[in-house]
């Protein structure tokens, strides 16, 4: 070893001949420079930021830049990115699913915002009873209390969002005695106990708000951001607040990276980070959405508590990471019974619509290889059945999967039936959808503990078999254990909206539209539901 | 024609704003835009209007992308650049010979330090590893790797009632395959586990690889540039990184700009041994070089650089400086080590990607093979 005594930060100055280099202004400076393209930045957004435009409204009005969003899910998001997006940057919870998608190199610079942990609300009452009143409680006591049955909780998807994400590997992480998940320590008993609380799920965490704000007297939990708990709690939607409960071994927090994607565009990605980074705008954010401050310096917000929040160490290896969300999708989470009722009638016929339709469904059974098409796979311990239909209901069939590999007999025949669906018919929607509810309540029987849900495709108005009133009418007089079943609608061709609405809305489902954009995407996005 | 056409306007464009630009300006010489690829934690430097002011009076607009050092000597385009301004010694000799650059500038220095908070260095103390020294605490780098060997979790060093969590006592640092202060910790760890020798071999840095690696691999996901720790650091605080290696021009910049971000309590400890990251700038054509030179000589921006936490020439310049702040920093520094050479530092970091890879593959494989099994037994 060098042994140097004293003051050794004695700065080296090589000191080199080239004097008096300075060179003409075309010199080797790059036009780039001087670009004076229109400050607009066009952004690929988490759904959740939308309560950031009053901020960046602010932000056009003090620097100029004007920001247009495009809302996605975090993956895919993450799959358009590595595609080659042609947006300029990407706000997203965490760049985590950028890594997972191979798409890190693609980021030329990032900021993070502001952050928000990935937390518990627990209604009062239920915390109470468990003890957790103080708000401090384990992730292992959280998995106890499923266990026991004395808690379930609603949580997004993790292989589509960022909260389930951040939750499902802050458990594993506190399962695996409290240090970064590796292959061979992912607990996949202990995992599976707490997913079997997971009573409530969607594909977004601002959607998973909604679905619980119905479900409330049902489902006493949620996970869900810091900031959206405290937001919920806030608007009066509740009838008795969340208590939040930081898990003690560890949580994930979010730290709302802004991602420049175009080179072109650094002046002006450079000044709004520069803007939403002044303390002043920092707090006003804290303010306005809860989430807490990142610029050091600025006072902490009395809504958010300042104890000490023992961040969970993220997995090393996208490998790692990868394999818990398969695992997640093959193993750990609660089993799935998925009923789609499809359009075949006459109009299907239509160019872009039948294929459309066979193409999505053949995805969604192993014909899609993208990270996106892996997760959102049929997988084992699923129960899928297709009923088809146009004058009458066609033809009902269903198919235990045992594997998500592709080649799979029931994977190859689940393709092979729907390459044989046929367009002819008149569209008897509401015959063909209770017929599917039948089957789907046969199969919540025979699997109680499994998530059973409905999808309805169809791209037409109803002209035969029962009314939707007559449909609505036999759903509500069910008795209460048979209405927990979600139908996800999907609007196409010249399917009518109100109607596809109510049957959502009575039944805590939702909405997609497949008239724009690909009907795959669809299809796929509707399995973070599901 | 029409490329040619646009070549000129753009060239008349360039003059137009420069001299709108220069209108009110202390010189009225044309200025000339210089791009640089630097470490990001100089962006702050680089971006401060004296640090600009101080440029634009010599002639200069100094604008500069950040990348990690180890990028920066490796994947990053230079060509597009006048300078390369690495945090690090040997990246900035590898790029001077893969560039045949004439020679390397070393306008300021920091040496490597640990962010810590006051409860965090007491039970470190308890355990034998940090002791204060009035204000300032020294780390034992040594007892340190003991303690990581031991898979020691916070909650089991005796008499720790302030920070009672189960992860494991790590120190927090960059991605050791991109950064340079994840290179240079991995630099002093290695230095001790060869027998307080420094790797001088590509034999001697697989050897110690082993042992290093837990450092790194342990810590779960990592941090591809040097500020994003810090800022977690001062944002999120002990929950995250409870101690985190950083260059000690970080936490001196942040406590000289008073902006809030230092409170009471934060404290630097000193790894002993340590290293000095010797700031480098490489030039890649004559206006780089002229940077350099004005780094390193012009008084202004030398007494800009102690402004943002670095060391110069001048030794009582950065004393007073943080004297006057009241800002607690080592007076001086008596085990320092060299960093390895470029190509050694490259294969230990190599050998130490190697052995958190293949720890993590080969469990992955294997776990996923028991899956197949399982599948295949089970399935009719």
């Amino acid at each position: 070893m060098r042994r140097l005594v004293g003051p050794l930060w004695v700065a080296i100055v090589v000191v080199v001949a080239a004097a008096g280099c300075t060179s003409s202004p075309s010199g080797t400076s790059p036009n780039a420079t001087f670009k004076n393209g229109p400050a607009t930045l066009n952004l690929l957004a988490g759904s959740e930021l939308k309560d950031m435009l009053p901020i960046l409204n602010d932000a056009r009005k003090a620097t100029g830049v004007s920001v247009n969003l495009t809302y996605v899910g975090s993956l895919d998001g993450a799959e358009q990115i590595a595609a080659g997006s042609t947006a300029d940057a990407a706000w997203f919870g965490s760049d985590k699913y950028i890594g997972l998608a191979g798409a890190s190199t693609k980021i030329l610079a990032r900021e993070k915002i502001a952050l928000s942990p990935v937390v518990l609300g627990v209604r009062a009452d239920v915390a109470q009873q468990l003890g957790w009143s103080s708000g401090k409680a384990s992730w292992k006591d959280i998995v106890a209390a499923v266990d026991a049955g004395k808690l379930t909780f609603a949580m997004t998807n993790p292989t589509v969002s960022n909260s389930g994400f951040s939750a499902l590997v802050s458990v594993a992480s506190a399962l695996a005695g409290g240090e970064a998940l590796s292959a061979n320590t992912i607990d996949s008993v202990g995992l599976k106990k707490f997913l079997s609380g997971n009573q409530l799920t969607a594909g977004s965490s601002g959607f998973l708000v909604d679905a619980f704000v119905a479900a409330q007297d049902r489902i006493p939990a949620m996970v869900n951001y810091e900031s959206v708990l405290v937001s919920l709690n806030e608007s009066g939607r509740l009838k008795s607040k969340l208590m939040l409960v930081y898990p003690t071994e560890g949580i994930v927090t979010a730290d709302y990276p802004l991602m420049l994607l175009n080179s072109d565009k650094r002046e002006a990605y450079d000044k709004l980070t520069a803007y939403l980074t002044r303390p002043d705008v920092q707090s006003a954010v804290q303010r306005l959405t809860a989430r807490r401050a990142v610029a050091p310096g600025v006072a902490a917000d009395p809504r958010l508590p300042t104890s000490l929040l023992v961040e969970a160490s993220f997995p090393a290896n996208i490998e790692v990471t990868r394999l818990l969300l398969d695992q997640y999708q093959s193993e750990l989470r609660r089993p799935a019974n998925t009923v789609y009722v499809l359009d075949t009638s006459g109009s299907m016929g239509a160019p872009g619509r039948l294929d459309a339709m066979q193409a999505a469904m053949k995805g969604l059974a192993g014909a899609d290889d993208s990270l996106s098409g892996t997760f959102t796979r049929f997988s084992p311990r699923e129960n899928v059945t297709v009923v088809s239909f146009a004058t009458d209901v066609k033809d009902v069939q269903s198919w235990k999967i045992t594997s998500s590999d592709p080649n799979s007999p029931e994977l190859t025949d689940l393709r092979s039936h729907i390459d044989g669906l046929t367009a002819d018919g008149r569209t008897a929607i509401y015959s063909a959808l209770n017929r599917g509810y039948d089957a789907a309540l046969e199969a919540a029987k025979a699997d109680p503990q499994a998530a059973t849900s409905i999808v309805l495709m169809t791209d037409g108005e109803n002209n035969e078999g029962i009314q939707p009133s007559e449909f609505i009418n036999r759903m509500t007089n069910r008795p209460g254990s048979e209405k927990d079943i979600r139908i996800f609608t999907i609007r196409f061709g010249e399917a009518n909206p109100a109607e596809l609405q109510q049957i959502a809305d009575i039944t805590g489902g939702k909405v997609f539209d497949g008239r724009s954009g690909s009907l795959s995407q669809v299809f796929k996005e509707i399995r973070g539901y599901q | 024609m029409l490329t040619l056409g646009l070549a000129a306007f753009l060239l008349l464009a360039v003059i137009v704003v420069v001299v709108v630009s220069n209108r009110g300006g202390e010189s009225n010489a044309a200025v000339v835009v210089v791009r640089g690829v630097i470490g990001s934690e100089k962006k702050p430097f680089f971006d401060d209007q004296r640090v600009k002011d101080a440029f634009r009076k010599a002639g200069f607009d100094v604008k500069v992308d950040t990348a990690g050092s180890r990028q920066i000597a490796t994947t990053v385009d230079l060509s597009k650049y006048d300078f390369a301004f690495p945090a690090g010694t040997p990246q900035a000799q590898k790029i001077k010979t893969d560039r045949k650059a004439k020679t390397v500038y070393v306008p300021f220095s920091t040496p490597m330090a640990i962010a810590s908070f006051e409860p965090i260095a007491k039970i470190l103390q308890s355990a034998g590893v940090a002791q204060d020294n009035g204000g300032w605490w020294s780390f034992d780098m040594a007892k340190f790797i003991d303690l990581v060997g031991k898979d020691t979790r916070w909650k089991d060093i005796v008499g720790n009632t302030d920070y009672p969590a189960n992860k494991q006592v790590l120190i927090t640092s960059t991605d050791v395959t991109t950064s340079n202060s994840a290179a240079m910790y991995a630099s002093i760890a290695s230095y001790l586990l060869n027998g307080s020798n420094v790797v001088a071999s590509v034999a001697q840095a697989q050897a110690v690889a082993p042992a290093v690696a837990p450092l790194f691999g342990r810590q779960g996901y990592t941090e591809q540039s040097s500020e994003a720790p810090f800022d977690d650091y001062l944002s999120i605080g002990a929950g995250k990184t409870p101690i985190v290696m950083i260059y000690e021009s970080q936490f001196v910049a942040r406590a000289l700009a008073k902006d809030g971000s230092i409170k009471p309590g934060m404290v630097l400890m000193y790894p002993t041994p340590t290293i000095i990251s010797k700031h480098s700038l490489v030039p890649l054509t004559p206006n780089g070089d002229a940077i350099g030179q004005l780094l390193s000589t012009d008084p202004t921006l030398q007494g800009l650089a102690v402004q943002f936490g670095f060391r110069t020439a001048d030794p009582d310049a950065f004393a007073k400086v943080v004297k006057a702040a009241g800002v607690s920093t080592a007076p001086s520094f008596v085990d320092v080590v060299e960093p390895p050479t470029m190509d050694n530092l490259d294969a230990l970091i190599d050998a130490i990607a190697n052995e958190m890879k293949s720890a993590s593959v080969t469990t992955a494989a294997s776990t996923s093979t028991s899956n197949a099994t399982t599948n295949a037994t089970t399935q009719p």
